[in-house]
């Protein structure tokens, strides 16, 4: 199959793996982590201080015992989502410390809106999972709110869900509260119920909570990204080559720290790494280094035969205007189109990660469900094409009375809920209406659709009792 | 005085070893030490603050400059008569508590040196005692609390609050900034300024210095 954007061959690949592997000999990693150190020493790497140098052998064992395809189990297994492979799943923005609301003015995220975008999750028809930390509470106390988040992703929504990261301690309980919903540590460790987001920190370093919060999460068998997010120019080399050998260095190195401590966990090859605006230092995720960015991610993880995590609907514009809409766009199509099989971020961010959106989220989903169903392969069947009809119907005919067109005129065709395709006189009458306020006029009705899924009381009340009892103690 | 305007635009143009050699020219021709400075010197980076706000000069031009700039400063340095300083105000900066992330710091520091601050930078991963510290032992004008991570922003106020509580907040400017940081939550945490990049940063520090 043609396609212009698939640039790297395997000799190519294979260039940027041999850079990366000169790359841990020459300089290694910095993990500032005193058990990831202990777990590499003990497995025979070269570890100085606190700088491990994997050798290509070891990071090639490493990859052996990698899965190339896993299932996160729902709490409703129908929900369940399968990761790699030909499979791709959206899921929702991560990380925002505001939101910017309809009027374009930005707030500090608070738990109830937390709360909303797992109500947005639970009812959408495009979001595949939930996620963590869509926004950052400022009104919960910053030690425990990794609780609060984790126990509403159970309770309000019984899509798969994005486990916590942000410490040790905060991945033990984490991995406790799944647990609980699950009955039973043994019940999750065979099978991963979460997906937690374990970031490097370029150039070339593993914090401490990062490498914590991986130790544990491998070892109770729960599936991670690691991933980089290079400023190329900034925090690594100006040109995308360089940073895709970077870049490579640091996730396998993840990679192998997860493998060691529990074979066959597991783990998504993932990179957001973008320009840094050569202007004001800033990172921009609207621009077209992201999307070249998305695409090689995806290669490389298939090279190393591995899922892959990259892309989204991600804009640096701070309003869901054209912009945003252009940008996120091209970044979530590029990451569906080019196979990667993990998509975050595919809903609600705007402002480089600096904020969600709830009319943005809604207008991001659509396309999501518009991207799926142009990725979606037709049926190329006798049925499907029906020579007889076509010759039936004839020359100058027309199909619009035809019993296959009133049969198929609401399936056949992805319908959508914002998209306007209105004429002008029509969308002139009723008050030439954006997307934005149309998306914002939506989420009231969404919102009142909502059902809080089943869950048995025992477990709802042992998960309320754990996060009570955490934040006393 | 035309010696001086190529001194400007060599240190415009960011060729560091023209620059050096074309300021000990200035000097063998006799031009005081402290006009180069003034009149070449800090005036051309007033001219690479301005191309920068309005997008002309790009951040690596900008600090390609600078870094030109302080080597220069270095042939200069011993040549000025006392109270002709070539700093114009000292400065501690540092990443807090809990939080590794220094580049948009670094960048700070290399703008406000090319500014004429004398810079202290304390590194990453800073606790509030360790900005007592070095606020005892440097006496500076300006202290620099950076942040990437949200979880880390709170670090912010309790490193205000702990340099309030040593009594060192008197004669001292507290400046913030990071990607999450804005002007509501420096005000709220009680800081005298932010500023929501480098280029702002350097101007913000010479702002608070004349009031």
């Amino acid at each position: 199959m043609y396609d212009r954007m698939q640039e790297l061959h395997s000799d190519q690949m294979t260039k940027i793996h041999d850079a990366s592997m000169a790359i841990l000999q020459k300089t290694g990693i910095v993990v500032n982590e005193e058990e990831a150190l202990a777990i590499f020493k003990k497995h025979g790497y070269r570890v100085e201080n606190k700088t491990v140098f994997p050798t290509e052998q070891q990071i090639r064992g490493a990859l052996a015992s990698a899965p190339a395809t896993f299932t996160v189990e729902a709490r409703n297994p129908a929900k369940s989502v399968a990761i790699g492979g030909d499979n791709f799943a959206f899921l929702p923005g991560y990380g925002a410390p505001y939101v910017i609301d309809g009027q374009g003015t930005q707030r500090e995220a608070r738990m109830e809106d937390y709360d909303t975008f797992c109500r947005l999750i639970q009812t959408s028809k495009y979001i595949d999972m939930n996620g963590w930390m869509m926004v950052e509470p400022s009104d919960m106390p910053a030690a425990t709110v990794h609780l609060d988040m984790t126990l509403s992703n159970i309770l309000l929504c019984d899509k798969p869900f994005m486990g916590s990261p942000v410490s040790r301690q905060g991945a033990i309980d984490g991995i406790e509260m799944a647990a609980i919903a699950w009955g039973g540590k043994d019940r999750i460790v065979e099978k991963p119920v979460t997906v937690s987001l374990i970031n490097s920190l370029s150039p070339l370093q593993f914090s401490e909570e990062m490498a914590g919060s991986l130790i544990e999460l491998a070892r109770h068998g729960q599936a991670t990204v690691i991933a980089s997010l290079i400023m190329a120019g900034a925090s690594g080399p100006v040109t995308l080559a360089g940073v895709l050998a970077m870049q490579n260095a640091e996730i396998l190195t993840g990679l192998a720290l997860a493998q060691l401590v529990r074979p066959g966990v597991p783990v998504i090859y993932g990179s957001t790494s973008s320009a840094m605006d050569m202007k004001t230092g800033a990172l921009s995720i609207g621009a077209p280094e992201l999307s070249k960015n998305i695409n090689y991610t995806a290669q490389m993880a298939r090279f190393y035969n591995l899922p892959s995590r990259s892309g989204g609907g991600l804009t640096d514009a701070l309003y869901p205007d054209a912009q945003a809409g252009a940008e996120s766009a091209l970044a979530l199509y590029t990451a569906a189109r080019n196979g990667i099989n993990f998509v975050l971020h595919a809903a609600g961010i705007l402002g480089s990660y600096i904020a969600m959106s709830f009319e943005k989220f809604l207008i991001d989903e659509e396309v999501c469900g518009m991207v799926r169903r142009m990725l979606k392969p037709i049926d190329i069947t006798d049925e499907s094409i029906d020579v007889e009809m076509i010759c039936k119907v004839g020359p100058g005919g027309q199909y619009l009375t035809n019993p296959k067109t009133f049969k198929l005129c609401r399936t056949e065709f992805f319908l959508p809920d914002l998209m306007s395709r209105s004429n002008y006189d029509a969308w002139s009458a009723a008050g030439k209406k954006k997307i934005n306020e149309i998306a914002d006029n939506k989420l009231t009705q969404r919102l009142a659709k909502y059902e809080k899924p089943d869950i048995d009381a025992g477990i709802e009340k042992d998960l309320t009792e754990y996060v009570n009892r955490r934040k006393q103690g | 005085m035309s010696q001086l305007s190529t001194i400007t635009e060599t240190l415009i143009s960011g060729d560091g070893e023209a620059l050096q050699k074309l300021v000990q020219e200035a000097l063998d021709a006799g031009i005081p030490a402290n006009t180069i400075l003034n009149d070449a010197l800090i005036s051309g980076m007033d001219i690479v603050g301005a191309k920068m706000e309005c997008g002309d000069m790009f951040i690596p031009e900008v600090l390609m400059a600078a870094q030109a700039m302080s080597e220069s400063v270095e042939i200069l340095k011993p040549l000025l008569a006392d109270g002709q300083s070539s700093v114009v105000g000292k400065v501690i900066i540092g990443t807090v508590k809990g939080d590794l992330h220094d580049i948009g710091k670094n960048l700070v520091k290399m703008m406000l040196e090319s500014a004429g601050f004398e810079i202290i930078d304390l590194g990453v991963d800073i606790s509030p005692e360790d900005f007592v510290k070095a606020i005892i032992d440097n006496k500076p004008d300006i202290v620099g609390l950076s942040a990437l991570l949200t979880t880390t922003m709170p670090m912010m106020k309790k490193s205000i609050q702990t340099i309030e509580e040593s009594g060192l907040r008197k004669n001292l400017k507290i400046i913030v900034g990071g990607a999450p940081v804005n002007q509501a939550f420096a005000d709220e945490i009680g800081a005298d300024g932010y500023a929501p990049d480098a280029g702002a940063a350097s101007k913000l520090a010479k702002s608070l210095l004349q009031q």
